[in-house]
C-alpha cells in the first residue's frame, strides 16, 4: 500500500460521509428548486425557473434586503461590542484569560431556545426591565421592546458573538506587542496606533469574525419568531414557512439556493483564507 | 501599556458590562425556574414545584432521553470518523486530501436552516421515514467537522518524528497510528467529544426538521411550549439543560489537564497555537 | 491557487452530476410512495401494540394517556405538531404514527391522498353521544374515516382593562386604541379568513379579485399589529396583547392563568364566526391502528371527556365534554360555542381545489413578507 493511499483511507469514511449526506442533499435542493407542487401540494422535480422568478418578485425582495440588513446590523454590533473585549481578554486578562474565555463561552451552551426565551421574559411589556423602569419611574407607560426590529437584532447578537470574540481574541493574542510599542513612537496618539497598526494586525480575526456572525444571522428564523413583530419577517421564517406552513418545497428550496448563492461568495472568500491559514477557524 | 480605548479600566468596566449582558438572561432563567408560582414577572418564593412538574411528565422525561441518546451516538461516531479526517488531511498530502479539507469546512458555515433542509430532502427521497436516526445523521453531518478541526489543531503541533521513531522500532504504520499517534491526541479527542455532545444536546434547528416519531428532543419540545403559552416549566428545563451541557464542556475544559499536560482545556478547544 | 483550480474541475463535474440527477428525477415527487397496502382494511378496536400520538402541544390531558396506559398495559407516547400543514409533511416523510388530530378539511385531503385508514365506528362504544353533526358530515360521508375530538370558534379576545371600544365585529381587529397591541392569529385561513368576512365575501372565496380587496385590508390590518402569532394565552397574559385574535379555548386558558379572569373578553364577530372541528384519525402508516382506536373511545367516554375538557379549554362534541365546557364558560357565554353554528358549513375552512391553497398560502405569505 502506497503511503498516499494509507492516510486516504482515513479521509474517506468523514470524506464520503459529509459528501453524501451534506454535499449531495444540498444538490437535490438545488434540483427541487426547479420543480413545481402537484395537487397534493407534494414537490416535484422539473425544470421550470418559475421559483425563481417568483423569488425576486417585489414581495420578497424587500424580506431578503432586511434579512441582510439585520445580519449586518448584528456583525457591526458583535464586532463593536467584542472588540474591546477580546483584546481586554488577550491584553490585561493575564492568568484569568482561560477563565475569562471560559466564562464568556458558558452563555453560549445554554440552549438558544431558552436563551431567547429569557429575552422574552426580559423585555416584555409586563417583563422584568419595563417593570423596573417603570417602579425607578424613568417611564409611566411600559415601553415597547419585544416584537420590534431591535429585539430581533439584539436576539441574533446575543447568539452569535461568540463567534465574533473567539478569532477576535485569536487574533490579538497572536499580535506581536512590541510592533503596538513600535507604532506607537510612530504615530503618537493611542488612537493612530490602533488604526495603522493594531487593526491592520488583527484584520484576520475580524473578517473571520464577521463571517462566522453573518452567515448564520442572515439564515436564523428563531430570533424574528420569538422576539419578532409584524415587519421583522426573515428570510429564514419564509423558507421554514414554505417547507413546514405552506408546503411549497420547490419555492423554499429556490430561495435557500438564492439566500446559499449569496452567502456563497463570503464563504469562498473565507474558506480560501482559511485553507491558506490565513483566517481563525473559529 | 497604552490602549486606544482611553484607560484600560474604561476596558474593563465595559468588559464587566457585557458579561453581565451576556449573565442576566441565563441568571433570570436559573431563579425564575424555582420560582413557586406562575409568574416570570415576580419572584414570589422558592419550590422545586417546575423541577416536579418536568419529572413527573413522561413525555418530557422521554424527551431528555431522546436528546441525551442523541447526543451519545453522535458524539461517538462523529469523533471516531472526524479523528480519522483529521489524521488523514494532515498526513496526507494528496488531491484527495486538498478537496476534503475545503468540503469539510463547508458544513460549519453553512446557515443550520439549509443543512436542516437538505437533510430532510434527502430523507424523504430516500423513503427513510423521521425517527431518532434521521436527527443523529444530521447531526453527525456537522459533528464531524467541529472534531475534525479540533483535532487538526492538535495534530499540527505534533511532528512525524514520534510516529517515524515508532516504525523505526518495528511498528507497522497503522501500529504507530494506534500505539502513539492517537494516546498523543487523546485530549483533544476527548474534548472534542465533549464539545459534540453539548452542541448536539442543545440543537433545535437540524432536529427540528429531522424529527419524526420518537420522542422530540427537548429543544423542538421547547419550541412547541414556547409558541403554545408560557410556562416556567420551560425555565426548569433551560436549567436541567444547562446543567447537563456546561458540565460536558467543563469536562472537555478540564480533561486536558488531567493528562498531566500543563496547558489549558480552552486552549485545545479553541485550536489556539502554541 | 491550486485550491481554486481543483474547485473549478470539481464545481464542472458536479455541474454535470446535476444536470443528469435533474433529468433522472425530473417528473418525480419529494417523497418515496408509500406502502398504502393496508388502506382497504377496516380496522378492529384491539391491542396491538403501543401507541404513539401525534397532536398539537397542549392539547391533552397527560393524565388521560397514563390512565389508559395503565389500563391496557400499552405505553402511550406523544409527539407535537406546529401546524396541520407541517403534520402532513411528517406524515407524507412515512412518520408511523398511531392517531392524529387533522381539521374537517384536513381529514378530506388526507383520506384523498390515502394517508389515513377507515374504521368501524360502530364499534366504538362512546361514539354514541356524538353531535349530530358528526354523522355523515361532507368531510367524510361514510363516517368511517374519523371522530371528533374538539370544536372551536374563532373571535377576538381582548383585556378589559385596557380597551372598552369593542364593536362585535372584525374592525376591532384594527381598533384605534388598541394600535400597535393587536395581534392577529399565525395561520393563513384564519387570517385571511377574517379580512374575507369583514369584506363581506365568503369565508372560503376562491376569486381572485375579491381575494386581492381582502389582501389590501390585511395590509391596513397590519400596520396596527404587533405580530403574528399563535401563542394567544403568552400574548394576553404577558400583557403583550391589548387584543387578540384568538380561538375560543386559548380565552379560557388565558382566563384560567390570572387572578381575576374577567380582565380578559372574548367576542364572535357579526360578519361571521369561523368554526372549526379536530378529528381523530389513524394513518395508513400506523403500527397500532387497534391501539389507536381504542384510545379514540377512551377520549369519547364521557369522565374523561369531562376531565380533558377541564384540563385543554376546548369544548368537546361528546356528552361529558359539553358539560365541561359549559361549566367553564358559565361566567362568560360568549366564548361558548352553539352546536347549532356546527352546521353552517359556510363557516367552516375547506379550500377545495389545490389551486386555491396555493392562491391563499401566497397571498398569506406576501402578508407577511
Amino acid at each position: 500500500m502506497s503511503s498516499r493511499r494509507f492516510w486516504d483511507w482515513f479521509i474517506f469514511p468523514g470524506g464520503i460521509w459529509i459528501a453524501l449526506l451534506f454535499a449531495v442533499p444540498l444538490m437535490l435542493v438545488l434540483a427541487l428548486s426547479f420543480g413545481h407542487v402537484d395537487d397534493f401540494g407534494r414537490g416535484v422535480y422539473g425544470f421550470s425557473l418559475d421559483n425563481y422568478r417568483d423569488v425576486f418578485d417585489a414581495t420578497y425582495v424587500p424580506v431578503l434586503i432586511r434579512s441582510v440588513a439585520y445580519a449586518l446590523a448584528t456583525v457591526i454590533l458583535c464586532l463593536l461590542i467584542g472588540y474591546p473585549v477580546a483584546y481586554f481578554i488577550a491584553r490585561y486578562g493575564g492568568k484569568y484569560r482561560y477563565a475569562l474565555l471560559a466564562a464568556l463561552v458558558i452563555p453560549f451552551f445554554v440552549n438558544y431556545l431558552v436563551r431567547t426565551y429569557a429575552w422574552v421574559a426580559l423585555l416584555a411589556d409586563q417583563g422584568l426591565i419595563n417593570n423596573l423602569l417603570v417602579d425607578w419611574g424613568f417611564t409611566q407607560e411600559p415601553i415597547q421592546m419585544i416584537n420590534t426590529p431591535y429585539a430581533v437584532i439584539g436576539g441574533l447578537v446575543y447568539g452569535y458573538i461568540i463567534f465574533m470574540i473567539l478569532p477576535l481574541y485569536g487574533s490579538i493574542e497572536r499580535m506581536d506587542p512590541s510592533v503596538v510599542e513600535a507604532g506607537k513612537d510612530l504615530y503618537g496618539s493611542p488612537l493612530q496606533t490602533f488604526i495603522h497598526v493594531t487593526l491592520p494586525a488583527t484584520q484576520a480575526g475580524i473578517l473571520a469574525g464577521c463571517v462566522l456572525v453573518f452567515l448564520p444571522a442572515v439564515g436564523d428564523f428563531v430570533s424574528a419568531q420569538l422576539l419578532g413583530g409584524p415587519d421583522t419577517y426573515m428570510v429564514g421564517n419564509l423558507i421554514q414557512d414554505q417547507f413546514f406552513a405552506a408546503s411549497n418545497w420547490p419555492f423554499g428550496s429556490a430561495l435557500t439556493v438564492v439566500m446559499m448563492l449569496f452567502l456563497a461568495v463570503w464563504m469562498v472568500f473565507y474558506l480560501r483564507r482559511a485553507s491558506k491559514g490565513e483566517a481563525e477557524v473559529l | 501599556m497604552s490602549t486606544p480605548f482611553y484607560k484600560p479600566r474604561f476596558l474593563r468596566l465595559f468588559t464587566g458590562l457585557v458579561y453581565l449582558y451576556l449573565f442576566i438572561p441565563i441568571t433570570i432563567v436559573i431563579v425564575f425556574s424555582f420560582n413557586s408560582q406562575k409568574s416570570l414577572q415576580v419572584m414570589e418564593g422558592l419550590s422545586f414545584r417546575w423541577y416536579t412538574e418536568f419529572f413527573n411528565d413522561p413525555t418530557l422525561m422521554d424527551s431528555l432521553m431522546t436528546s441525551v441518546q442523541i447526543a451519545l451516538v453522535t458524539m461517538v461516531i462523529s469523533t471516531i470518523v472526524g479523528t480519522a479526517l483529521a489524521i488523514g488531511l494532515v498526513r496526507a498530502h494528496s488531491g484527495t486530501s486538498k478537496g476534503f479539507n475545503i468540503l469539510m469546512l463547508v458544513p460549519l458555515i453553512t446557515p443550520e436552516i439549509v443543512a436542516g433542509i437538505s437533510a430532510l430532502l434527502i430523507f424523504s427521497q430516500l423513503g427513510i421515514a423521521l425517527s431518532i436516526w434521521t436527527i443523529i445523521i444530521a447531526h453527525i453531518t456537522f459533528s464531524i467537522s467541529y472534531v475534525t478541526i479540533v483535532v487538526r489543531g492538535r495534530l499540527a503541533s505534533i511532528g512525524m518524528e514520534v510516529e517515524e521513531a515508532a516504525q523505526d522500532l518495528g511498528a507497522s504504520r497503522w501500529e504507530s497510528v494506534r500505539l502513539v499517534l492517537v494516546p498523543a491526541l487523546w485530549p483533544a479527542i476527548v474534548a472534542a467529544g465533549l464539545l459534540v455532545f453539548a452542541l448536539s444536546f442543545d440543537d433545535f434547528v437540524l432536529s427540528f426538521f429531522t424529527t419524526g416519531e420518537d420522542a422530540q428532543p427537548l429543544p423542538v419540545r421547547i419550541w412547541s411550549m414556547i409558541r403554545f403559552g408560557v410556562s416556567p416549566t420551560i425555565n426548569a428545563v433551560g436549567t436541567l439543560m444547562m446543567v447537563v451541557s456546561i458540565s460536558a464542556v467543563a469536562l472537555a475544559v478540564l480533561i486536558p489537564r488531567l493528562f498531566g499536560r500543563r496547558e489549558s482545556g480552552v486552549k485545545v478547544l479553541t485550536g489556539a497555537e502554541e | 491557487m491550486s485550491d481554486l483550480e481543483l474547485n473549478r474541475r470539481q464545481l464542472l463535474l458536479a455541474g454535470a452530476g446535476l444536470v443528469a440527477t435533474a433529468y433522472g428525477l425530473s417528473g418525480c415527487t419529494v417523497e418515496r410512495p408509500l406502502d398504502r397496502s393496508a388502506a382497504g382494511d377496516i380496522v378492529e378496536p384491539k391491542v396491538d401494540g403501543d401507541l404513539l400520538i401525534f397532536n398539537w402541544a397542549q392539547y391533552m390531558d397527560p393524565a388521560l394517556k397514563k390512565s389508559f396506559s395503565d389500563k391496557y398495559g400499552v405505553a402511550v407516547n406523544e409527539v407535537n405538531f406546529d401546524n396541520l400543514e407541517a403534520m402532513v409533511t411528517k406524515l407524507r416523510a412515512g412518520g408511523a404514527y398511531d392517531l392524529i388530530f387533522p381539521s374537517t378539511e384536513y381529514v378530506r385531503r388526507l383520506r384523498d391522498e390515502q394517508l389515513i385508514r377507515p374504521f368501524d365506528r360502530s364499534k366504538l362504544k362512546y361514539a354514541d353521544s356524538l353531535s349530530p353533526f358528526y354523522e355523515s358530515p361532507w368531510y367524510d360521508p361514510n363516517s368511517e374515516f374519523s371522530v371528533p375530538y374538539a370544536y372551536y370558534t374563532t373571535g377576538i379576545a381582548w383585556n378589559t382593562e385596557e380597551i372598552s371600544t369593542m364593536t362585535e365585529s372584525w374592525a376591532d381587529l384594527s381598533n384605534p386604541e388598541g394600535f400597535g397591541r393587536i395581534f392577529m392569529l399565525d395561520d393563513f385561513q384564519e387570517g385571511i379568513g377574517q379580512a374575507n368576512l369583514l369584506n363581506g365575501f365568503y369565508l372560503n372565496t376562491e376569486k381572485p379579485e375579491e381575494l386581492e380587496v381582502s389582501k389590501e385590508t390585511l395590509l391596513e390590518q397590519k400596520e396596527g399589529l404587533r405580530g403574528f402569532s399563535t401563542s394567544s394565552v403568552q400574548n394576553l397574559v404577558s400583557g403583550a396583547a391589548a387584543i387578540t385574535q384568538a380561538w375560543n379555548g386559548d380565552v379560557v386558558n388565558a382566563r384560567n392563568q390570572v387572578d381575576d379572569p374577567s380582565i380578559f373578553a372574548y367576542e364572535t364577530c357579526k360578519e361571521g364566526v369561523p368554526v372549526g372541528s379536530d378529528l381523530m384519525c389513524i394513518p395508513i402508516t400506523a403500527r397500532s391502528p387497534g391501539t389507536a382506536m381504542l384510545f379514540m373511545d377512551w377520549m369519547l367516554k364521557p369522565e374523561n371527556a369531562y376531565q380533558n375538557v377541564m384540563w385543554n379549554g376546548y369544548p368537546q362534541p361528546v356528552a361529558g365534554g359539553r358539560e365541561a365546557f359549559a361549566e367553564l364558560v358559565k361566567d362568560d357565554p360568549s366564548i361558548d360555542v352553539d352546536l347549532a353554528q356546527l352546521d353552517d358549513s359556510a363557516m367552516e375552512f375547506r379550500l377545495d381545489s389545490p389551486e386555491a391553497r396555493q392562491q391563499w398560502t401566497r397571498l398569506w405569505t406576501e402578508v407577511k413578507a
